[in-house]
């Protein structure tokens, strides 16, 4: 069993050294993609200097807050984006049929699609958010909540994308709705919660995860709230169990045949 | 039956457009989140009633912000500098060229093509989302739409033609790209998030000499707070704007093609 | 000992349907009609260990369906399948590990690395210690002839050698079942000889069973000793090579020459006729398209 999962790991590691590889082969355009992401991202700097120009904080947020969360935002999606970007693309594997490469594989068949492809200017996300992190954080220990956050948001980004995506075994289009909803998270994971009120402020903790991947971490960050960060990390846990469990109830579908309209 | 072929040139260009509204439902969601945001945010930042940020009520400040993205949205130029920059990189320009047309010309025309349907539908979902969530504008002139609607076109038209230009560089530079994700952000972050009166006073007129001001703050200001004078200045600005990057567009454009007849592609 | 044995298997995909025009495809969301065709309809065929299979038939016929179901990526509705004394449906990793398969249109080497590092991506994947897989690689970029590109990244090898060293990847964990979906698409005369003497020499050297699709009468001439004919899900034709080519023309219809394996010893005395394999293949399709 053990052996099992060293054999899996190593697979996966050569899987992701070797995406790498490929995106470095031309080092100026490597170089490029990750440093306008980084010059993008920046970028966004200018709006709420403005807007906490206008007031002393938005949303109850204050200034430092904000870039807390704008960093755990692009240190999250950096992350899954870097390790699993597959999984963003899943609907187009299922509907192509191009899950039957990996299914001939005697390895974990979600294991091998998510490591199967890299985005390269993830990394230029992830570094982005690490060094923003890194000097809004009060403290050490906030930093290492910050890190601690980076990963389970990482996970939510992938099981909510992995949740959406396999729905393509039973729906069509899902590929539209999937890019949407994870886009999401990002379009109102880096504004506060405190700005939106009543039924879409439910909606975001509930239908988007947002709140789990991004608010309730920015909270335990600020003031820290152990209750808060056991939800944090049950609900990632809870997610990515859920999306697991649906992926391979689709795959049996897949087995079944019944995709075949698709492809025939 | 010769009827039959209609039929089928009908049914494939309905699955052709069936295909379209798919995406043109998806640009919608960005749009309505975009937007929904945004009125959130702004209704957080106006603490009273009829208080004014940078001379603009709340109102105007979400409608000026729901026009330029519907700009953004509705006329898509990246389309253009996209097309160019993999015609001239992938060699398809040296087909192109020799055909019996002026290759930017054919660009633009394909680009109204695509924005003639795009932007009366961002249009309509601007007014809906605008009417339902935010209230229609006090005071909206109706008989300066026709205004309005000019100096929207002008201002995406020079948009374009400006982006055509940094593409042609291809002739020159391996990837234009760089420089049209610079062109782009200054437009995003200073020209469509804010209107440029809430910018510190000492850099504002810099802005006006940008293409921000004939391409988003002009139209946008003009539709959230219209008067005869600014619209005369903005359309002279604009046309100042067209003549010269037109010109500047078929100067690179020969100057490109001359050079890939020199050099070969 | 057998390698594939196949009983009574049978597949049934449930399919779509959709009324012409606009009116059935207003229909098709509120009232799916759906519609089941029968992929593979009781199928049995027994294959030996280090046989080589030719395994062809009429697009849609059945083919991929039947190697979907005996690699473990298809579950068979009824029947059984067993490979390598292993349920592919129930044990579907297991059986990875014995099986190679080389897919002709779809590519599974990493065209950026080079065709070293790939071997020991593959390596890892069927688990062989770092010692097995560089032994391996060491063995068959030998007999391969793989040595003077092995350094050189994939994307810039000629497509031959491209050719090579799939069939390497495939290899590398010396699976005792090759499936081999129309390994030869789309390549060159040369090329394609290369390859088929590749699969012979796999064939001889390790007793490989070769389980072999292909629209190429090449492949099955060169390759194969015996070939399995399916139309509409149902085996039509069960024989030698040599049998067929000298038997079929005499005899004109196909359904006599199901059972045709007992008649082997008898092909022998059967005439040299000069009509191809190809020609009797097409004869066959055809003769099945009329019934």
């Amino acid at each position: 069993m053990l052996t099992a999962v060293k054999n899996q790991m190593r697979v996966c590691l050569l899987s992701i050294k070797y995406n790498m590889m490929r995106e470095m082969v031309n080092k100026v355009t490597f170089l490029t993609n990750v440093g306008f992401m980084v010059l993008n991202n920046a970028s966004f700097l200018a709006q709420w200097v403005i807007l906490f120009r206008l007031r002393g904080d938005v949303g109850g947020y204050t200034f430092r807050e904000i870039m807390l969360l704008w960093g755990l935002v692009a240190a999250s999606f950096g992350l899954s984006h870097i390790l699993f970007a597959r999984v963003f693309s899943l609907s187009d594997l299922i509907i192509g049929g191009k899950l039957d490469a990996y299914l001939v594989q005697p390895k974990n068949v979600l294991a091998s699609v998510l490591t199967s492809a890299t985005d390269v200017s993830a990394i230029g996300d992830l570094l982005y958010g690490i060094v923003l992190g890194l000097i809004c954080s009060p403290g050490v220990g906030c930093f290492f909540l910050f890190l601690l956050f980076t990963v389970t948001g990482a996970v939510v980004f992938t099981a909510f994308a992995l949740l959406l995506g396999s729905l393509s075994f039973w729906f069509v289009r899902m590929d539209l709705l999937q890019s949407q909803m994870v886009m999401g998270i990002v379009s109102f994971g880096t504004y506060p919660d405190g700005i939106f009120k009543g039924v879409s402020r439910f909606l975001l903790y509930v239908i988007i995860p947002v709140g789990m991947a991004v608010w309730y971490p920015v909270h335990v960050m600020t003031v820290f709230d152990a209750g808060m960060l056991l939800t944090v990390l049950g609900y990632a846990c809870t997610l990515a169990a859920v999306s697991v469990i649906v992926f391979y109830r689709g795959l049996r579908r897949y087995a079944s045949g019944n995709l075949m309209e698709a492809r025939l | 039956m010769p009827w039959r072929k209609y039929m089928v040139i009908y049914r494939s260009v309905l699955l052709e457009n069936l295909q379209y509204a798919a995406n043109i439902v998806v640009g919608f969601f960005s749009y309505a989140v975009f937007i929904y945001t945004f009125i959130m945010l702004w209704g957080y930042m106006y603490q009273t009633p009829g208080e004014l940020i940078a001379g603009y009520t709340k109102e105007q400040m979400i409608w000026y912000v729901m026009m330029t993205e519907m700009i953004w949205f509705g006329s898509s130029a990246s389309s253009v500098a996209r097309e160019v920059s993999t015609d001239i990189r992938g060699g398809n320009i040296a087909y192109l060229m020799n055909k019996p047309y002026h290759y930017t010309l054919y660009v633009l025309a394909k680009y109204t093509g695509g924005w003639s349907i795009r932007l009366p539908m961002y249009a309509m979902l601007a007014v809906v989302i605008g009417t339902a969530l935010v209230g229609p504008l006090p005071r909206f002139p109706l008989a300066a739409v026709p205004a309005m609607a000019l100096c929207v076109v002008l201002g995406l038209t020079i948009n374009a033609v400006l982006k055509m230009c940094i593409s042609l560089f291809s002739f020159w530079i391996e990837d234009a790209t760089p420089f049209q994700w610079l062109y782009d952000k200054l437009l995003l972050i200073v020209g469509t998030m804010f209107p440029v009166e809430i910018f510190p006073k000492a850099i504002q007129p810099l802005f006006k000499l940008t293409p921000i001001y004939t391409v988003c703050y002009g139209p946008a200001k003009l539709i959230v707070d219209f008067s005869p004078e600014k619209c005369v200045e903005i359309l002279a600005v604009q046309a100042v704007y067209l003549l010269a990057g037109c010109g500047l567009m078929f100067l690179i454009y020969g100057k490109g093609v001359k050079k890939l007849y020199v050099n070969g592609g | 000992m057998q390698a594939i044995r196949v009983e009574n298997l049978s597949k049934t995909f449930r399919v779509k349907r959709k009324e012409k025009g606009m009116r059935g495809s207003v229909r098709a969301i509120f009232h799916p009609q759906t519609e089941e065709i029968q992929a593979v309809n009781g199928v049995s065929f027994s294959v030996e260990e280090g046989e080589m299979l030719a395994f062809i038939g009429p697009n849609g016929a059945g083919k991929s369906t039947t190697i979907k179901m005996l690699t473990g990526i298809l579950y068979p509705d009824g029947g059984r399948v067993e490979v390598l004394g292993v349920d592919p449906t129930k044990r579907r990793r297991q059986l990875a590990y014995q099986i190679g398969t080389v897919f002709g249109q779809k590519e599974q080497l990493w065209t950026h690395l080079t065709p070293y590092d790939n071997f020991r991506f593959f390596g890892a994947v069927y688990d062989l210690t770092e010692r097995e897989t560089e032994a391996r690689i060491e063995e068959l970029s030998e007999r391969f002839a793989l040595r003077e590109f092995i350094d050189i990244p994939v994307r810039n090898l000629s497509l031959g050698q491209r050719i090579r060293c799939e069939m390497v990847a495939a290899l590398i964990h010396k699976p005792k079942v090759l499936f081999l979906d129309e390994p030869t698409i789309g390549l060159d005369l040369v090329v394609k000889e290369n390859v088929r003497e590749l699969i012979r020499q796999m064939n001889r050297e390790e007793h490989t069973t070769i389980f072999l699709t292909s629209h190429d009468v090449g492949d099955i001439e060169k390759l194969c000793t015996r070939i399995i004919i399916v139309n509409d899900g149902q085996i039509v034709l069960d024989d030698s090579v040599e049998h067929l080519k000298s038997h079929y023309p005499n005899e004109h219809a196909p359904d006599t020459a199901v059972h045709g394996r007992e008649h082997e010893a008898a092909a022998e005395s059967g005439d040299i006729s000069d009509v191809s394999l190809e020609d009797i293949i097409v004869e066959i399709y055809k003769s099945q398209g009329e019934t």
